[in-house]
């Protein structure tokens, strides 16, 4: 594909989209005359956010911190699991079952014992966001160390390769194409699971407060206001986690190793 | 056979894995710069004796060893090649080739260096700095062989590693192994089930025959080289070719033990 057959695919197609919804949304409003506080306009909710911008963008900045720490705890605590998990047959044995607990006990259950344990403040949205990402992680890593092909350990320890340095080159790597499924697959439910932690108790203002102080007070563009941002939050934090990826794994989109790696070979 | 020095001994070398021999006692001695390949039908030990050499299975009996030096069940003394590449997709073809320093603590400069320098000879120059999921069957069948020449073992173990290929490329193939062994001088087992590729590349073919694994005959290839295509079509081949398919099917072939008609 070239370049601008790229660039209209990426980025005109699903501006176009957005435009399309934006536009049957208005005309929706204003044939059928919703009233206000059941379906704002969307120049309603353009109003909204540009009347209460600080506030809003205060929210997000608060929400996409509580997503951003507890995705990389949750991600790294999963990757952890996983390693160990592959490591030892006992340490399988004893942490499977944890692991399907943390995922049968309802996220919303969690959060209201996570309250009174934590307090108000950012640790029990870390440990909800976590526990999202934390189970896809756990499940893809396994999956990426048992496929390492048994052949190619072989080589590697006809190579005379130690264990560590197995791990290193061989095994790691492998973990990365699944590692980051998971972590794109988790991404945007991450930020549903920073909402329903703010819901249950927050002090401190991010998106999912602001949304449910709009909804309470039945300001319905406050609502969609929030909803708009909170859209917003979910592409950027899949956006981050596909650069990321991109970055980490030059070898998926990428023929040859990029000008600046350590991997080029320059003469 | 042979008056030089052996390069390469197994003396006695036998496995069991359970009540199944997998091996019987079996001696080889293979000299400095020698080109030997095993031929013969699953279940003859093959693979068994081909681990053995590597190191990565201990004999339950006999031992291997590398210019008189025991090297039973230590990996990492002979330079290993397999069907599949197991090129690491996330690494690039220098970074493949200098494996298995880097498996040592890390590749050197140097080491980077002799790479690039064996990409070039081989005809990969253009291509270090690719990922192998951008290379064809054969290109990145000749980036495992140059890992496991840049490794400096003096002794090659390859298991059918053109096994995987198409035929034209095959071809193509094992006249550029027969070239990268006479420039090189490293002694090279060869592993294989395609008998016409045996003849072509060997000084001498080993003939293995199962229940239980053991050699069963050592046929010298008195083809002189270099050895042109032609050879493939001249009565010595022809010869040395039938000898090895009377000792293969001097029992007819069976299917899971059940007599096959001989009819044809």
């Amino acid at each position: 594909m070239n370049g601008r057959g790229a660039l209209v695919l990426k980025v005109v197609y699903p501006l176009l989209a957005l435009l399309l919804v934006i536009v049957v949304w208005h005309l929706a409003v204003a044939y059928y005359e919703i009233p206000r506080y059941v379906l704002p306009a969307p120049h309603d909710v353009a109003l909204h956010i540009a009347d209460d911008w600080p506030a809003l963008m205060k929210g997000f900045g608060v929400t996409f911190i509580e997503f951003l720490l507890g995705f990389i705890l949750g991600a790294g605590a999963g990757f952890v699991f996983a390693v160990l998990m592959d490591a030892a047959q006992p340490v399988r044995g004893i942490l499977y079952p944890i692991l399907i607990v943390s995922q049968a006990i309802p996220i919303v259950a969690i959060a209201a014992a996570l309250t009174i344990w934590l307090g108000f403040g950012l640790a029990p949205k870390l440990v909800i966001v976590a526990l999202v990402v934390f189970f896809p992680v756990v499940v893809n890593v396994l999956d990426g160390l048992a496929s390492v092909d048994a052949d190619l350990l072989k080589l590697v320890r006809a190579m005379g390769a130690s264990k560590l340095q197995v791990f290193r080159h061989v095994k790691l790597p492998a973990t990365y194409s699944p590692l980051f499924s998971a972590l794109k697959l988790s991404a945007t439910f991450s930020v549903t699971g920073a909402v329903i932690a703010e819901w249950t108790a927050s002090t401190s203002g991010g998106i999912g407060a602001y949304l449910l102080q709009a909804n309470s007070r039945l300001n319905t563009s406050g609502t969609f206001a929030a909803i708009a941002f909170l859209a917003a939050l979910g592409v950027v934090a899949f956006l981050l986690v596909v650069l990321t990826e991109r970055l980490l794994t030059p070898w998926r989109t990428s023929s040859t190793a990029r000008r600046w790696s350590r991997a080029y070979w320059r003469d | 056979m042979t008056t030089a020095p052996a390069k390469l001994a197994l003396t006695g070398v036998s496995h069991r894995f359970g009540e199944t021999v997998a091996l019987a006692p079996t001696d080889l001695t293979i000299a400095p710069g020698e080109f030997v390949s095993v031929v013969g039908p699953s279940g003859c030990g093959k693979s068994t004796m081909f681990n053995i050499i590597a190191g990565v299975l201990t004999p339950t009996g006999g031992r291997v060893s590398v210019d008189g030096r025991d090297v039973t069940g230590r990996a990492g003394e002979v330079g290993y090649m397999l069907q599949k590449d197991l090129l690491l997709p996330w690494r690039t073809v220098l970074e493949n080739i200098v494996l298995g320093a880097t498996l040592k603590g890390g590749a050197s400069r140097k080491e980077r260096e002799e790479g690039v320098a064996l990409a070039r000879r081989y005809g990969l120059g253009d291509f270090v700095n690719h990922y192998p999921a951008a290379l064809s069957g054969g290109m990145r069948q000749r980036v495992a062989l140059m890992r496991t020449l840049a490794m400096h073992r003096d002794v090659l173990l390859l298991d059918e590693p053109f096994g995987a290929l198409d035929s034209q490329t095959r071809f193509a193939m094992q006249q550029w192994l027969l070239s990268v062994w006479e420039r090189e001088r490293r002694t090279i087992v060869f592993v294989t089930h395609d008998i016409d590729e045996s003849v072509f590349l060997s000084d001498r073919v080993v003939v293995m025959s199962p229940r239980p694994g053991r050699i069963r005959r050592i046929l010298e290839v008195p083809i002189p080289r270099p050895r042109p295509v032609s050879c493939l079509t001249t009565p010595e081949f022809a010869a040395i070719k039938r000898e090895i398919l009377d000792i293969i099917y001097e029992a007819p072939p069976t299917i899971e033990g059940v007599p096959q008609e001989t009819g044809a």
